[in-house]
């Protein structure tokens, strides 16, 4: 999923059989290029990826930290969480990168859905209900606030969006503590295992690997979900008018179409997916405050992750999911031999690293990646598919 | 609740001073943002640096983490006292104005908003890190004086229908509106502030008409940052003093106080700086648990019914 993963994942492709068949006349290039067009192309890849990212993340690169004497390799769960931020940003870049709407507030819905998931889980502590019930709850919120905010466009768009998420972390953090437990947070909170319990969700599938859980297989296909619902909302007639509206709002309501309800159905969609990765984070974290829930850092988060991974593409952000997650928690705990301990300096590597993105690739990680292989493929590396921001005349 | 009179005195005198804070805030974003059509997430990062170049101007203090502790180094300043730190703060917040228009702001003038602020926001963060890691992550006590030019101002002074207040809250208001004034003036009455106005309605005719806007557009950002460094000062004077306040005390105060008074439009900030500064005030004396609440939903609720705010035109930043 970083960089070499997301080469592994298409060389793992013709392992698949049928993807290979309608493209093995081809030569290299439009081999690739074939297997591209393929509308489930990407959820295909997302499932070989899938398959190998712990093994990549934990095993090989522990492996090659030992090596080298610097601990680079992830610990157990951070697959699973790179993959809950991933599912949320895949439902954010619905809303930034094709419709062009920048929000600061959808830690509202991961957290409401996070809050809603932790209190049911003390009725039925099922993860599938919960993340049922999370789901819900931030989609029931999505639509009040979709529909005020969507009536701005630009920064008014972003403050309402903020002005709404805080208003929400205010209200838990001190009137509404009777229900979320205010500052104190929420501790202990335990979903049972799939199937009526049956299964753990620390559970290790694999002897050897620890890092394959059921919490990841859990997250997993949740994943898959994510991508293959998202893959069909884009390449949908829905998902066209969405990346119509990036790129100029007014032709689109020339055209005829509602803009306020495509607009609002993109919010409200970006707001589920928010929902569904809030109740999996609590069930994966079993502890959930106000901070980390509804604060508005969480949302720009969700923006640094998804700008850094890249606006351009469905799963893009996922890499920025990946890295951020990653020297959150691994370079972070870093020490290298000329400069110390990194510790609490990852913010500010992270910083820099996204100012650099956003500065020199704005199509992001992704992006760049995309554009080095059409280069190294002959082509012409693609023209940006779309226009973020686009409020201008 | 019925509210004494003294009470309702009170809340508008810390209204003012809150409200001033924000209005100086406000002015610096909505000038940036008017003339130059550019959001910048980083204003709050220019409070930060304010509100720490005063601390470190002001007095001499003691480190007790961050790298410069680390490094050997257990107290930093210069004991230059308020007035100093008065006439150097504002300085250093100009030069890094001028220095972050034409190094960050200027690449982007021709990129979409949403470039704007993703880069800005990552500026912030850079900077609230840089202070963290080099300063130390520690809450540092506010920077009042004891006395200014020989007067005293530690002692809380009896004022009719208020009691007694903070003599220095008093200073620190009076200042404050001082600076806000010349800056009103300045952009009302002078020639610069005419290109300013002018620039703000439309920035294309101006260039036609032969004016050089874009000397005008360093100096607007650089006034801007100036007036957050001065904001931050002021601030850091009646607050303690955090990494954290730069987005949490004006970052997000600043876009709420001209998504209030219009974007734009420096009338606008000082009107909408007030009032949220008073609905602050008011609600902490009153029901301080919905303090917050209550701010972000009223401006919700301008930005549904009034969305061009108290004196701005709608299109900006639009």
């Amino acid at each position: 999923m970083s960089g070499d993963r997301s080469g592994d994942a298409t060389d793992a492709i013709p392992d698949g059989g049928t993807v290979t068949e309608e493209t093995a006349g081809g030569s290299g290039g439009s081999a690739l290029a074939g297997l591209r067009e393929r509308d489930d192309f990407v959820v295909v890849a997302m499932a070989a990826a899938l398959v190998v990212f712990p093994f990549l993340l934990i095993d090989i690169l522990g492996a090659v930290g030992d090596v080298i004497g610097i601990s680079i390799g992830g610990y157990t769960g951070l697959p699973s969480l790179v993959l809950i931020y991933g599912i949320i940003v895949i439902g954010f870049n619905l809303l930034l990168g094709y419709t062009g709407l920048l929000s600061f507030g959808h830690a509202a819905f991961f957290g409401s859905a996070a809050y809603s998931a932790a209190l049911f889980s003390q009725v039925v502590p099922s993860p599938i209900l919960m993340v049922i019930v999370g789901t819900i709850v931030a989609t029931l919120l999505a639509w009040p606030i979709g529909f005020v905010s969507i009536r701005r466009s630009g920064v008014y768009f972003a403050v309402l969006t903020l002005t709404f998420g805080q208003a929400l972390y205010f209200w838990a953090l001190g009137p509404g503590s009777w229900l979320t437990n205010g500052d104190n947070g929420f501790s202990g909170i335990e979903a049972h295992g799939l199937f009526l319990g049956a299964i753990p969700l620390d559970a290790q599938l694999i002897p050897v690997f620890d890092s394959y859980t059921v919490m990841y297989a859990f997250t997993a296909v949740v994943m898959l979900i994510a991508v293959w619902v998202g893959n069909r909302i884009i390449n949908s007639p829905y998902g066209l008018i969405f990346e119509a509206l990036g790129e100029n709002e007014e032709r689109v309501e020339f055209v005829g179409l509602n803009v306020f309800r495509y607009k609002l159905m993109a919010f409200i969609i970006s707001a589920v997916f928010a929902g569904v990765g809030g109740a999996m984070f609590v069930i994966h974290e079993q502890y959930i405050h106000p901070t980390t829930a509804l604060y508005w850092i969480q949302s720009g988060d969700f923006v640094i992750m998804t700008v850094l991974g890249g606006t351009g593409s469905l799963v893009g952000p996922v890499l920025g999911a990946l890295v951020f997650e990653y020297v959150a928690n691994v370079i972070s705990g870093v020490s290298l031999p000329m400069i110390g301990s990194i510790g609490s300096l990852w913010r500010f590597v992270l910083g820099a690293v996204f100012v650099f993105i956003v500065w020199v690739f704005p199509r992001g990680i992704y992006g760049a990646f995309s554009d080095l292989g059409s280069r190294l493929l002959g082509e012409d590396p693609e023209e940006p598919a779309v226009a973020d921001g686009g409020e201008r005349e | 609740m019925l509210l004494l009179q003294s009470e309702i005195a009170s809340i508008l005198l810390n209204g003012l001073q809150q409200g001033a804070i924000y209005a100086l805030l406000g002015i610096g974003l909505t000038i940036i943002l008017g003339t130059m059509e550019f959001l910048n997430l980083a204003h709050g990062a220019l409070y930060l640096v304010g509100a720490y170049t005063g601390l470190i101007v002001f007095q001499e203090t003691a480190l007790s983490n961050g790298l410069l502790y680390s490094s050997g180094i257990t107290t930093l300043g210069f004991e230059g006292g308020f007035l100093a730190a008065l006439i150097v703060v504002p300085i250093v917040g100009f030069g890094i104005g001028l220095l972050m228009e034409r190094f960050v702001a200027e690449p982007f003038y021709d990129r979409p908003e949403t470039d704007q602020l993703l880069v800005t926001f990552g500026l912030a963060l850079i900077v609230e890190e840089t202070v963290k890691n080099v300063i130390g992550g520690n809450t540092f006590q506010s920077i009042a004086p004891s006395t200014i030019l020989g007067v005293n101002v530690s002692q809380p002074i009896s004022l009719p229908l208020v009691g007694l207040f903070p003599s220095w809250r008093l200073f620190i208001i009076a200042i404050a509106f001082l600076v806000i004034g010349l800056t009103y003036l300045a952009i009302e009455r002078t020639d610069f502030g005419l290109v300013v106005q002018a620039g703000t309605h439309d920035s294309e005719m101006v260039r036609i008409l032969g004016i050089p806007i874009n000397r005008s557009y360093s100096l607007v950002f650089a006034l801007g940052a100036a007036l957050a460094a001065f904001a931050g000062l002021i601030g850091a004077s009646i607050q303690t003093v955090s990494p954290q306040i730069g987005t949490q005390q004006a970052l997000v105060p600043a876009f709420l106080t001209i998504v209030v008074g219009g974007a734009g439009s420096v009338r606008g900030a000082i009107a909408g700086g007030l009032v949220l500064g008073l609905i602050i005030s008011a609600m902490t004396q009153t029901y301080s648990q919905w303090a917050q609440i209550v701010l972000y939903l009223f401006v919700a609720l301008m930005l549904v019914f009034k969305p061009e705010g108290l004196f701005g035109s709608a299109e900006v930043g639009e």
